[in-house]
């Protein structure tokens, strides 16, 4: 190979026993999607409508595995290289800094056209039978996979130099990735129709988004459209994002690759309350809760392993928590504020669905985060021993560690509550609609806690456990979503309903009567499967913890 | 401040892994404020012994106990009566050592107010009191070993365990935590040490312990160990005159054994041999040269050296006897 880097990055990523599986495993899915929707009866087969259902709903498939798997290699390639040093002496051989990225992004890319590669057989089946044509849809969906592939690998590697551990830089990108391909799809789906700066807005927006590119090569409108014939660009426009933002994060990414990425001062660990009062008053002011003031000692009916989380999370000093508080609280109110202004255009409906979406988003969003590491970041960190060492019990760990998530997803939760009390006080027959959906967050809550907190568990490292939690999450969220995109054709209203019961997302838009999912009758079915999730997923925990805090 | 009550006690301790003896039949007594050293190349078995002790590994066969506590049985009760330090350190982000030593306080149960007066003492002890705002992150490995042991004595812990505290340490780091360590047995702690910093170890520790390929080759004193390794001694004789080194050589080639190495070092005005003579034997040829008409400033065994002692034994290819020492905290292997 051309790059030594290049042949170290995709030869010992793909020399793993888990890349392995993964490839047998993907090759077996695609071959059993084309199986399962094969046309059975040759008057379909001749008019190519089923190979052109199964290929768009392939098409969105492989774009969600490679949002899912692919993220979590260029963002903790630099930041693994550079914790272990090996980074340094990469810098101090002739190689340049472009070299060094070229090689890294390359590998990346290797590994992607591997994953695409992989489903070709199943694509050219599709073909074969008369669905997409070979000179139209068929490159182009290659190409916005491809180019959704470079732009993340890109994003991920720039992420990575910022980064100073491999599960924030992993937590990062995903969380930039669920932004660009989900997120951004979002205001469109409420504003598309309407006119003025919101509405061109929002059109930009969705462009950012390759879901939204595929789905204008493939012919499915937008993703809970209304209708409207759009006149953009689409797959265009996406081209040139994604392009641009790939150079910004690469020129970005290869002017941190050197010795500077390095330069970094140990915090000295300043302490306001040595500072004179002028300091003082300041931080009182400004922060409400200074972060550098001198913590009190653990109280006695506190749980300490709580304690320790929130005081060891970035995001769970007060300071922090305060914040995050403030922005859902002022999203939410501006959300109902939008209700009372625009009641003309929009239903309360519609900003019920808006007000669910971005609850569950953030829910999926920061849950890994907060609960992947509880055990492999004590394991990873050398904590774990010594954790045993102190008198207290597993299930009193465990617990406290639990809490420590359980206190933040409430708080969060608790500060978006205000715009559902307005939507009930504006519309008060929405009031029985609205419980249902709290109780559909407060169980999404509790099932991402302990699904990303039981998968965390089965791993040593922090970067795996949030990246199993991650893609286990968005499987269970993006992927019913999937079947749903193909409502109708190839699937049917029975199999889009058994399929939706399991995501939460679904279950509260269908609750809250969004377009689209108001059809579906999904509660109590979705509770009963969070509700056995749940509680499979704290055995899975319980058990795990037991295991590894035993003599060995 | 060490006593004859045996403290530690590991007996025909034995850890398989499949067909591996990671420790193989390891019997070994420490008394109360002794400072134990373990040493041994890597893969011999130091830390599946201290983790068998704490309780976090058990033991295939044989008994290990502290104060009286089985620790494997007793392993809730063992957490009270050690304080363990292993050899990878275990920071949290975002933490300040004060806060650290909060939390693995309240872990240990300690009440609020106690357990702040407490860090205060352990802070001083340590020599981390000004450090006390720094985050664990944040500081060098010598401060976060110190911060570590500091840790290990939250819950004043009769026993202290530490796997490797000098590891990685500068040469200012290694004599402060030497300094530590004696300070800690000076309280009457009693510590069991492991290192591969053999002059360290030597230094500060009334026992050594060579643990090779999961077996205690030797156990005792390092004098004990030399002595025991070779019965030959080497023999120092210091003189004020160059001239009489060659004098005092042969009187001591008369007195000695035939075969016996004799080394006249005529700048240094030092004559250097190797006897098996007993002490009373050495009194006589003292006062032979004395008699003699030669000058001797100083006639003095050569201690022996941990590095010889251990490297005898680590070397694979030489088949060393297994030693036994029992006085003052004994072991076999």
């Amino acid at each position: 190979m051309a790059s030594p880097i290049l042949h170290r990055e995709l030869v010992s990523i793909l020399r793993t026993r888990r890349m392995l599986v993964f490839q047998c495993l993907l090759i077996f899915l695609f071959a059993a999607l084309v199986i399962v929707r094969w046309p059975t009866e040759p008057r379909v087969a001749l008019s190519g409508a089923r190979p052109q259902q199964v290929f768009r709903l392939f098409g969105y498939g492989l774009l969600t595995t490679l949002l899912l798997v692919l993220p979590v290699f260029p963002a903790s390639n630099i930041v693994r290289e550079k914790n272990r040093g090996t980074l340094a002496l990469l810098l101090n051989t002739p190689l340049g800094a472009w070299r060094i990225y070229v090689g890294k992004l390359m590998g990346v890319l290797g590994l992607a056209g591997i994953l695409l590669s992989l489903s070709l057989p199943a694509a050219a089946a599709c073909y074969a039978l008369g669905g997409p044509s070979l000179t139209g849809e068929f490159p182009r969906v290659y190409a916005v996979l491809a180019l959704a592939a470079f732009q993340y690998a890109a994003l991920g590697l720039c992420i990575s130099t910022f980064s100073n551990s491999i599960d924030g830089a992993v937590r990062i990108t995903y969380a930039f990735v669920l932004m660009l391909s989900v997120i951004s799809l979002g205001p469109h789906q409420f504003f598309q129709g309407s006119e003025g700066y919101l509405a061109d807005w929002s059109e930009e927006l969705r462009c950012l988004s390759p879901f939204s590119a595929l789905m204008s090569i493939l012919g499915a409108g937008d993703l809970a459209g209304k209708g409207l014939m759009s006149t953009t660009n689409v797959p265009g426009r996406f081209a040139v994002l994604s392009l641009v933002i790939t150079a910004v994060c690469s020129v970005c990414t290869v002017l941190r690759l050197n010795h500077r990425i390095f330069d970094r001062a140990r915090p000295q660990g300043r302490i306001s309350d040595d500072q004179d009062l002028k300091v003082r008053a300041f931080r009182r002011l400004m922060f409400l809760v200074d972060p550098q003031r001198r913590a009190r000692g653990i109280g006695p009916l506190v749980n300490p392993v709580m304690v320790k989380e929130f005081r060891c999370r970035r995001f769970g000093r007060l300071s922090w928590l305060l914040r995050l508080i403030a922005a859902c609280a002022v999203l939410s109110l501006a959300l109902t504020y939008a209700t009372t202004m625009g009641t003309l255009e929009w239903d309360v409906e519609t900003i019920g669905g808006i007000m669910v979406f971005m609850q569950v988003a953030l829910l999926v969003l920061i849950t890994p985060s907060l609960a992947a590491g509880l055990i492999s970041g004590e394991r990873e960190s050398g904590g774990w021993p010594l954790l045993q060492m102190t008198t207290l019990s597993v299930p009193r760990i465990v617990w406290g560690k639990l809490l420590s998530v359980i206190l933040t997803l409430l708080l969060v939760l608790c500060a978006t509550l205000p715009g559902y009390l307005v939507m009930v006080y504006i519309k008060s027959e929405l009031r029985f609609q609205v419980e249902r959906v709290v109780i559909c967050l407060a169980a999404t809550a509790v099932f991402a806690m302990l699904l990303s907190a039981a998968l965390g568990s089965l791993f040593r490292r922090t970067a795996s456990a949030t990246a199993a939690a991650y893609a286990a999450l968005l499987a269970v969220c993006a992927g019913p979503l999937l079947i749903w995109l193909g409502r109708d054709a190839p699937f049917g209203r029975g199999a889009v309903e058994w399929a939706l019961i399991v995501n939460p997302v679904a279950a509260a838009l269908s609750v809250i009567r969004t377009q689209g999912f108001q059809e579906y009758d999904l509660i109590p079915g979705n509770w009963w499967f969070l509700g056995i999730a749940s509680t499979a997923a704290l055995i899975v925990l319980i058990a795990q913890t037991w295991r590894i805090s035993k003599p060995q | 401040m060490q006593s004859e009550r045996p403290v530690v006690i590991l007996d025909h301790l034995t850890k398989r892994y499949g067909t591996i003896a990671a420790l193989d039949d390891l019997t070994l007594t420490m008394h109360a404020g002794q400072i134990v050293g373990l040493i041994g190349p890597n893969g011999a078995g130091k830390t599946t012994a201290i983790k068998i002790l704490v309780g976090l590994i058990r033991p295939t066969s044989g008994t290990a106990s502290i104060a009286g506590v089985d620790c494997v049985r007793e392993a809730r009760k063992i957490k009270g009566l050690v304080g363990y330090m292993p050899d990878q350190f275990g920071s949290y982000d975002n933490m300040r050592v004060w806060e650290y030593l909060d939390f693995f306080g309240a872990a240990f149960g300690i009440p609020r107010r106690a357990r702040t007066k407490r860090i205060g003492e352990i802070l001083e002890t340590t020599g981390t009191a000004y450090m006390k705002d720094r985050f664990v992150e944040s500081l060098s490995h010598g401060m976060q070993q110190r911060v570590g042991v500091a840790r290990t004595l939250l819950h004043d812990p009769q026993v202290l365990i530490l796997d490797e505290p000098a590891n990685g340490l500068d040469p200012q780091a290694r004599i402060e935590m030497r300094e530590l360590l004696l300070r800690l047995a000076q309280l009457g702690k009693t510590l069991l040490v492991t290192s591969h910093i053999l002059p360290d170890l030597s230094r500060i520790c009334d026992r050594v312990g060579i643990l090779i390929q999961g077996r205690l080759r030797a156990f005792g004193t390092i004098d004990q160990i030399g002595r025991q390794l070779s019965q030959e001694r080497t023999v120092e004789v210091h003189l004020t005159r160059a001239d009489q080194v060659a004098a005092a050589a042969e009187i001591i080639r008369r007195a000695i054994e035939a075969r016996s190495q004799i080394v006249e070092a005529t700048a240094e005005e030092v004559v250097r041999f190797r006897t098996a003579m007993p002490e009373a034997a050495l009194g006589k040829l003292l006062a032979q040269l004395v008699q003699g008409g030669i000058q001797v400033t100083q006639f003095r065994e050569e201690h022996t050296d941990l590095e010889e002692a251990y490297m005898s034994f680590a070397r694979p290819s030489e088949t060393k006897p297994e030693l036994a020492v029992a006085a003052g905290g004994g072991g076999h292997g």
